[in-house]
């Protein structure tokens, strides 16, 4: 063969590679594409037609044809692997888009239940004490006059009992009105450095919108050396930003109870109004949280710590309070209603 | 404690110091400020005139025309009354001003227009005096609104008075409080009897037979006053702090024990037998009607007045009726004394009768003060009734208080507080107080007796601490180090408890340690129940509040009952909480922790993605069995039982590791009827002391199986009576150690199973740790369990 016939021969492998390359990337469907692999690679096909005539050709010629022919195979094997997996996807989204769900239908629920608000609140104190150093104590609900009053400087006719209305089970036995017993019998147990919290229920003769016979209340008492009033407002201080927000403002004055000496209330800025008076804090814009003070010495004497050695701050709050001044529930009572509808706010 | 500032302003000058101001440092001092009002008359526009000129209305004889000056220009007054004349100040309302709630306005009576009215204490809403004009102090200023001349324009100061303060249960003591507080002089009423020639240590004979009760008994007497109503400006003040105007001689002693804080009493002298007064105690039997008209009976250790032969006071409490002042006295007895606040606070508890005077005497007043405020009622009660006071009062004061004297360390003050106050503020703020200081190291202080409540070194340090300001001190936290903070094994148990229950699906309901006996049979429980052995309240709140729980199921159906009411039928709720039992010998109950969980409705509710299904005993089985998975307990085994409230045949005991730990069940249908609950209720009360105090099966990492399992599944044929677990043990113990698990897939009754039987599927994998199975081998055991589930429970295969 002449040169003539080399390069027409080559101009014909070059015309099919672009052929085939051509109906390929044309080719819409994969059954399609089977059909130009089998037209021209197959085994009467265009291209392996052009092989199977290398024998022919001139020996010298044949190495560079074969080359180019083999070459232009690849290239179409390679081409036709290419679009197969374009078409595949394709065709993949085209059979997935028949089966689209409807996303905006809701998803199945997960059957976890709810924390009470109460238990909530009690866990968020816990935690803040907890992290200053402090443990959890307890007590009894049934709680002897005793430790109720006597052992917190309460002798029998005090008149400071009337501060609280007792729910009496005997002459001696009673609902504790707070949760300042469980001091004395931890100091009776245990010996100072002491940093303990006491959350519990509590009981009083009581039954409004703002008073419900039972509710929770969480004790403090920290008694070590060189304890003082100013330890006692910082550790107040701190606790009423971490459950209140850092916005809040904290007042401190003096109040009276007989157990504690000096002793202090604590208010919180109004989270109502913000400090500017309205109905809930009684226009005064302060909103009172929690009762605290110096123990007083006279305890002491109860559990025989010597009042000159170690000194003491304790602290009572109202848990119930504390929540509906977070949430803003007006009603006490609503958290012993246990109404799904009232439970399911806090979920 | 009421306290208006215009009346504070006469014990202590308040000048520059606004009524909010004033509240605020005294809070920030320790007297709590419930609130402050303002004072408003019910009446508007009225002002002050004074009658010109009065002439008979031309065509009404009983009526005046007057010509009224009301400062700039005179206003023509048509007016009826018939106390009024020239010269007389009235209040006058023109047409505009507000009376009781109405506009007044100008009116044409007979042809003669009045510009307005004269108005009576009644239609001013002063007073009940209806029966003429009101007649002003001749002082009153010409043109000045009626409400600025009485007075009336007040901010009263509510007061939180604690129990440790009587002395500001007195006006004085609050401006001794304010005095300090400002730093400004206290003013007491200068007091100065003005005697007759009578004495009255003639007339009247007091003795303290228990004189353990009676600190001092002062006594004065005085003749010819006239009872009749207070004069206007007291009845205002008496009605702003909130006491009803009663008459003259009563609201002078109300007058005066607001001011000073003592309560003071008044007898009529005529009715008291024997001209003799004697504080004793009761006689057992003895009876007095107290002024509030309930007949009271006294027991020995009450304290009463007496005089030769009857009580005729409660002393310290309240008067008797039989010897109170009326319009027909003639000379009245003014009782001034001191009385032990133990006995005072007893008998008023007792007879369930609280007053003014008991309230104070309770608290322990000063016996100094008493004579000073006898002297100053005495005064006022001549100013406002007439009368001659009788020369002298009979004093009764066996053994006087003196004032005593603390020591007070300034570095001690430093160390309770924390903040480094100076001696010298420290004298400033105790001599402001009127405590004498003296000395250095340490201090020595002189308390006058009108502060009973300070005894103690601390106390002193509190006055130190409150009048130098909480707000002053630094904010330490305590010093000490090394400590650690955090909850107890069991207290994180017990954390964990709740949030298994709530990852189980449950809500967490809080309900009152309280219920009653009517609860009880409501939920069936029976007469002879342990449960029904109760800790009893005495004084309860109301029935429903009787007594202490024994069992958390009842609260949780009336939760559910509850609920119901209101349309919420998908109840899924527990509660964590102590129940309370009596123990025999012991005050105090037994007060375990116990755990109970209440199910009914639909799992789900109706949700699209589910089917509808209401709950069962076995999701409720499932909860516990998570709960001892939790815990690291053994599995709990359940032991069929009847037990109320409990519907029989699907209730059981709950034991883990042999200890029995609760109760489950569904809940009686006969009960769920009572409590109006539409859908059955499966619940379990656990005894969560117990569950904690069960040991708890250490967690083994045993490695990840390196040899593949085999799984075969086996249904079975057996009889109705055969259950689940006897199964289960004859698989397990036929399998052996290479029997990895085995799952219950399926019970089924019906097509294909005999009449009586069941079919049950299980799913058996084996794995050996050591070497791969070969199936001859599983084949082998499967065949081997066969046989014995035959042998033992005679049970078929039904497939493979
Ligand atoms: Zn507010």
């Amino acid at each position: 063969m002449s040169n003539g016939n080399r390069g027409s021969l080559a101009d014909k492998i070059e015309e099919i590679v672009s052929q085939t390359l051509k109906e390929i990337d044309r080719a819409s469907a994969l059954a399609e594409l089977q059909s130009i692999e089998i037209s021209c690679l197959g085994r009467k096909g265009h291209l392996t037609g052009i092989l199977r005539t290398l024998g022919s050709l001139d020996p010298q010629e044949r190495p560079w044809i074969g080359k180019l022919a083999n070459q232009g195979k690849e290239r179409i094997k390679e081409r036709l692997r290419l679009r197969q997996v374009e078409l595949e996807h394709k065709e993949l989204r085209k059979e997935l888009a028949k089966e689209t769900i409807d996303i905006t239908l809701p998803g199945r629920p997960v059957r976890r239940g709810v924390k009470n608000i109460i238990t909530s609140v009690v866990e968020e104190i816990t935690e803040i004490f907890v992290g200053l150093g402090y443990r959890v104590a307890e007590g009894p609900d049934v709680e002897l006059d005793y430790y109720n009053f006597e052992a917190l400087n309460m002798p029998p006719d005090h008149p400071a009992r009337s501060l609280w209305d007792t729910l009496y089970v005997t002459d001696k036995v009673l609902l504790r009105t707070h949760t300042s017993p469980v001091q004395i019998r931890y100091m009776e147990e245990h010996e100072p450095p002491i940093y303990i919290i006491a959350p519990g229920k509590v009981y009083r003769r009581d039954y409004d919108i703002s008073h419900a016979p039972m509710f929770h209340q969480i004790e403090g008492l920290a008694v070590d050396k060189n304890i003082s009033m100013a330890d006692l407002k910082g550790t107040l201080e701190a606790f009423t930003r971490a459950v209140f927000g850092p916005e809040a403002r904290i007042r401190f004055r003096p109040s009276y109870f007989p157990f504690t000496e000096p002793s202090a209330e604590v208010d919180v800025s109004c989270v109502i109004c913000g400090g500017k008076g309205c109905r809930v804090c009684s226009d005064s814009g302060w909103l009172e949280i929690l009762g605290a003070g110096m123990v007083d010495s006279n305890l002491y004497k109860y559990v025989g710590y010597d009042p000159e050695e170690v000194s003491g701050f304790a602290f009572g709050m109202g848990v119930d309070r504390i929540a509906m001044l977070k949430y803003g529930i007006s009603d006490i009572r609503l958290f012993f209603e246990n109404d799904l509808r009232f439970l399911e706010q806090f979920r | 404690m009421r306290v208006p500032y215009n009346w504070l302003k006469e014990y202590v000058d308040l000048s520059g110091i606004s009524p909010p101001e004033l509240a605020d440092r005294l809070v920030m001092t320790g007297t709590a400020v419930e609130s402050v009002q303002t004072l408003k008359p019910s009446f508007q526009q009225v002002i002050v005139g004074e009658i010109k000129e009065m002439v008979r209305h031309p065509r009404a004889d009983k009526l005046w025309i007057c010509q009224v000056s009301l400062g700039h220009r005179p206003a023509t007054i048509v007016c009826g009354a018939t106390n009024i004349k020239v010269g007389d100040k009235v209040p006058v309302a023109r047409p505009g001003a507000i009376l009781q709630g109405a506009v007044l306005e100008a009116r044409e009576i007979r042809e003669v227009k009045s510009q307005g009215m004269l108005c009576s204490e009644a239609e001013l809403g002063l007073g009940e005096d209806q029966s003429g004009i009101l007649i002003l102090d001749p002082s009153c200023q010409v043109g000045l609104p009626l409400d600025e001349a009485l007075g009336l324009r007040d901010t009263v100061l509510e007061l939180e008075i604690t129990p440790n303060r009587p002395d500001c249960l007195g006006l004085i003591g609050i401006a001794r409080e304010v005095a300090a507080i400002f730093g400004r002089p206290l003013t007491v009423p200068s007091v100065h009897v003005e005697e007759g020639e009578l004495p009255a240590s003639h007339w009247i004979r007091i003795s303290i037979a228990d004189s353990d009760l009676c600190l001092r008994y002062s006594g004065r007497l005085l003749q010819g006053v006239e009872v009749k109503p207070s004069p206007l400006w007291m009845q205002v003040r008496l009605g702003a702090v909130g006491l009803r105007p009663i008459n003259n001689v009563v609201d002078v002693t109300n007058y005066v024990m607001w001011e000073t804080s003592q309560p003071l009493h008044a007898f009529d002298y005529g009715k008291i037998e024997n001209q003799q007064i004697i504080v004793r105690r009761a006689r057992e039997g003895e009876k007095i009607v107290t002024l509030d008209g309930v007949e009271r009976y006294l027991e020995s250790e009450m304290l009463v007045i007496a005089d030769d032969h009857n009580p005729v006071a409660l002393a310290g409490v309240m008067g008797g009726v039989e010897t109170e002042v009326s319009e027909n006295t003639s000379v009245t007895l003014l009782e001034s004394a001191n009385f032990d606040p133990v006995s005072i606070l007893r008998t008023s508890q007792k007879l369930g009768l609280r007053s003014e005077a008991s309230n104070r005497f309770e608290k322990g007043l000063d016996p100094n003060q008493s004579l000073y405020a006898l002297d100053r009622a005495a005064m006022l009660m001549r100013e406002v009734a007439g009368g001659t006071i009788l020369k002298g009062a009979v004093d009764i004061y066996p053994r006087r208080l003196a004032p005593w004297r603390l020591q007070l360390r300034p570095k001690r003050v430093i160390q309770i507080l924390g903040c480094p106050i100076s001696k010298k503020e420290i004298k400033a703020i105790l001599g402001s107080l009127e405590l004498e200081v003296s000395g250095e190291e340490p201090l020595e202080v002189t308390v006058p007796t009108f502060r009973r409540d300070l005894e103690r070194e601390i106390d002193l340090i509190e006055e130190v601490a409150r009048l130098y300001g909480y707000d002053k001190f630094p904010s330490t936290l305590p010093a000490s180090s090394g400590r650690v903070g955090e909850l107890s094994w069991e207290q994180k148990r017990i954390n964990l408890v709740r949030e298994v229950m709530i990852g189980c699906g449950l809500w967490e309901t809080i309900n009152y340690s309280f219920t009653d006996h009517k609860s009880m049979d409501k939920a069936g429980l029976k007469v002879a129940d342990p449960r029904r052995h109760s800790v009893a309240i005495a004084n309860p709140i109301i029935e429903d509040f009787s007594i202490l729980k024994t069992t958390l199921l009842l609260g949780l159906l009336q939760v559910i009952e509850k609920n119901c009411r209101v349309d919420k039928e998908n109840v899924f709720i527990f509660e964590l909480a102590k129940t309370y039992h009596p123990r025999d010998g012991q005050d105090l109950p037994h007060e375990p922790r116990a755990l109970a969980a209440a199910i009914t409705g639909l799992w789900f509710g109706r949700f699209w993605s589910e089917p509808v299904r209401k709950v069962d005993f076995y999701d409720l089985k499932g909860i516990v069995e998570e709960l001892a998975r939790a815990l690291d307990l053994q599995e709990p085994q359940w032991l069929p039982t009847s037990y109320d409230p409990f519907y029989e045949g699907k209730c059981a005991w709950v034991e883990i590791g042999g200890e029995r730990v609760g109760i489950a069940g569904q809940i009686h249908p006969l009960v769920i009827k009572r409590y109006e609950i539409p859908n059955e209720v499966f619940a379990f009360e656990l005894d969560l002391d117990r569950i904690l105090a069960l040991p708890t099966c250490q967690k083994e990492f045993r490695g990840i199986p390196r040899y593949p399992s085999i799984t075969v599944d086996l249904a079975l044929i057996v009889d109705e009576e055969v259950n689940y677990l006897q199964v289960r043990d004859v698989i397990q113990t036929g399998g052996g150690k290479g029997l990895k698990d085995v799952t219950l897939f399926d019970v089924y009754r019906g097509r294909q199973i005999p009449e009586g039987k069941k079919s049950l599927a299980f799913s058996l994998t084996f794995q050996e740790e050591d070497r791969t199975l070969r199936d001859e081998e599983v084949q082998e055991k499967v065949d081997r369990i066969v046989q014995e589930l035959n042998r033992e429970l005679g049970a078929e295969l039904r497939s493979r």
